[in-house]
């Protein structure tokens, strides 16, 4: 058997160059879409691997951004139930319309008042026949009005309720000034531990979901371990091997970013509409309130932890 | 072209792969590197390509000290490199011309270029025919080929061969071996790790033999086993 070797064609490249040689501009424009066309090559080449990946981020990211959307409606949910929370001062007998507006004055000037009004005496007996549901009649049967005038308060934090009660009972013309104590300690407590679940619930999903995304990355990357040695055998340099599969891992992050966006916002909207028919009283945020957010997280989560699980899996591969 | 100066490589295992090991191979020679399983062969050629780095003693390549090469200096001394592997190493889902052309791209040769010297490395080896083909539908000898053409599409000053011919029958083996001894004809450096004692013994090239990681022989047109 004889066998000839021819000499090769000339080739520009110089093989020899060294990495203390800054590369021109033209190399790096051609790394730089060789980069490009092997992320987009390596898609093609591996898609049923990269679509099982998708599949199983856009299940991971569906969830965190299910738990994100529970965890703000939780957090919304606290809020005004805190937001029900009620102090009343009622007034003195006897003090006049401008004694009601400077004692209003000196409540609103309270740093934690979120809100005070005057109730004077002939609103409130008004508010209690409607709320006995008899008209007028109650007033007939009175030989006077006994109710006194109140200022209702309400406050920026219900944790702060009570202090806010205190140093509203010390403004001159408060005769007594009252707040469901018990209920007040108890819906403070519901609504921290509302709080803390709702933050726990989104960060113990957000976290199953980040690794369950980092995994299958790494999976998509060991399944192409042969083709990195090989890159690596031949002399690519770690940053031309890195750059197409942080590519590929966040244009897979994107995509399923994609999915979800559409899962989260076709279903959180569908909810919120049967919600405001069936359970009118059930306090859902607002579509627009909470899915800009939400959407937000789900996609900085998919992109970054795609480039970073590429990166993690490349690591142990490209030890040098 | 490679100077081993009392080399030795231990791993963390405590297995001494090489002790104290000094070679020199000239630039255009051709050696067979002989020895049983475990005797530092393969270890010798990962020191050449710095998978691996000596524990003792220094390894020069191509002037290169491969021992202190910064790792961001690495891939450019494997681009001196050509290396065929026993197990061949094919990306089984890209076409013959691909696998021959992928050292290439990843290696950010000019696009131009690419395809005038995958034909010629093709070629080179007899497969320019066979350019379009999967690996899969080629005999193990012509995917072996396909290897060699692979190493030396870059025009590598130094030709590494791990166990080329372990996994081909014996006339795809004559034929890999050939091939390597064509191509350093034209002046290559060529290292064979092998098994296999017939080959060895009719090109009658330069042989090295280690055993438990030490040099026992080096003859310059020896045979597998030493001569009674």
């Amino acid at each position: 058997m004889s066998i000839e070797v021819s000499t090769p064609p000339r080739v520009e490249a110089d093989l020899s160059r060294s990495r203390a040689e800054a590369p021109p501009r033209w190399a790096r424009e051609r790394v730089a879409r060789a980069i490009l066309h092997d992320a987009l090559d390596g898609l093609r080449r591996n898609g049923l691997m990269a679509a099982a990946a998708i599949s199983t981020i856009v299940v991971a990211l569906a969830v965190a951004g299910g738990g994100i959307l529970a965890s703000a409606n939780l957090m919304h949910l606290a809020s005004i139930l805190e937001g029900q929370v009620e102090i009343v001062a009622f007034l003195r007998d006897g003090l006049s319309p401008a004694d009601h507006e400077r004692v209003l004055a000196a409540v609103r000037a309270l740093s934690s008042v979120r809100s005070a009004t005057v109730v004077n005496k002939t609103a409130a007996l008004r508010r209690l026949q409607r709320s006995f549901g008899t008209p007028s009649s109650m007033s007939d049967l009175l030989p006077s009005n006994p109710l006194p005038d109140s200022i209702e308060v309400r406050v920026v934090d219900a944790r702060q309720v009570r202090a806010v009660a205190g140093m509203v009972g010390r403004i001159s013309g408060v005769e007594e000034v009252v707040f469901g104590t018990p209920v007040v300690d108890r819906l403070v407590a519901l609504t921290r531990a509302v709080r803390a679940g709702g933050t726990a619930l989104a960060a113990l999903l957000a976290a199953a979901s980040l690794l369950i995304i980092v995994n299958t990355i790494r999976m998509t990357v060991a399944a192409r371990r042969q083709e990195i040695e090989i890159m690596s055998l031949v002399g690519a340099t770690p940053g031309f091997i890195r750059g197409p599969f942080m590519l590929e891992g966040a244009l897979q992050g994107a995509a399923a970013a994609a999915l979800t966006t559409v899962l989260l916002v076709a279903g959180y909207a569908s909810l919120a509409a049967r919600v405001s028919t069936s359970l009118p009283f059930l306090p859902l945020l607002a579509p627009a309130a909470v899915l800009p957010a939400a959407v937000a997280i789900v996609w900085i989560l998919a992109t970054a932890v795609g480039i970073g699980g590429s990166m993690i899996g490349l690591r142990r591969y490209l030890r040098a | 072209m490679i100077q081993f100066d009392g080399v030795g490589k231990h791993y963390p295992t405590g297995v001494a792969a090489l002790q104290d090991v000094t070679l020199r191979i000239e630039s255009g020679e051709f050696v067979f590197l002989v020895g049983p399983t475990g005797s530092g062969k393969s270890t010798f050629l990962k020191l050449v390509q710095r998978i691996e780095r000596p524990t003792s003693g220094r390894v020069m390549v191509d002037g290169v000290n491969v021992g202190a090469l910064p790792p961001a200096d690495v891939p450019y001394l494997r681009r001196r490199l050509g290396v065929v592997f026993q197990e061949f190493k094919l990306l089984v889902d890209r076409s013959v011309a691909d696998n021959v052309a992928f050292a290439m791209r990843v290696t950010g040769v000019d696009p131009i270029e690419i395809a005038p010297r995958v034909h010629w490395a093709l070629e080179v080896v007899g497969l320019a025919g066979r350019a379009a083909d999967l690996p899969a539908g080629l005999s193990g000898g012509e995917q072996q080929r396909v290897g060699v053409a692979r190493a030396i599409v870059n025009l590598p000053r130094l030709l590494l061969a791990d166990e080329p011919t372990g996994n081909l029958d014996p006339e795809a083996a004559w034929e890999i071996m050939h091939l390597l001894s064509a191509i350093n004809l034209r002046g290559t450096t060529v290292v064979v790790t092998t098994h296999n004692p017939t080959l060895v013994d009719i090109l009658r090239r330069r042989v090295v033999a280690l055993n438990g990681g030490r040099i026992i022989r080096d003859e310059h047109r020896g045979l597998y086993a030493a001569a009674r």
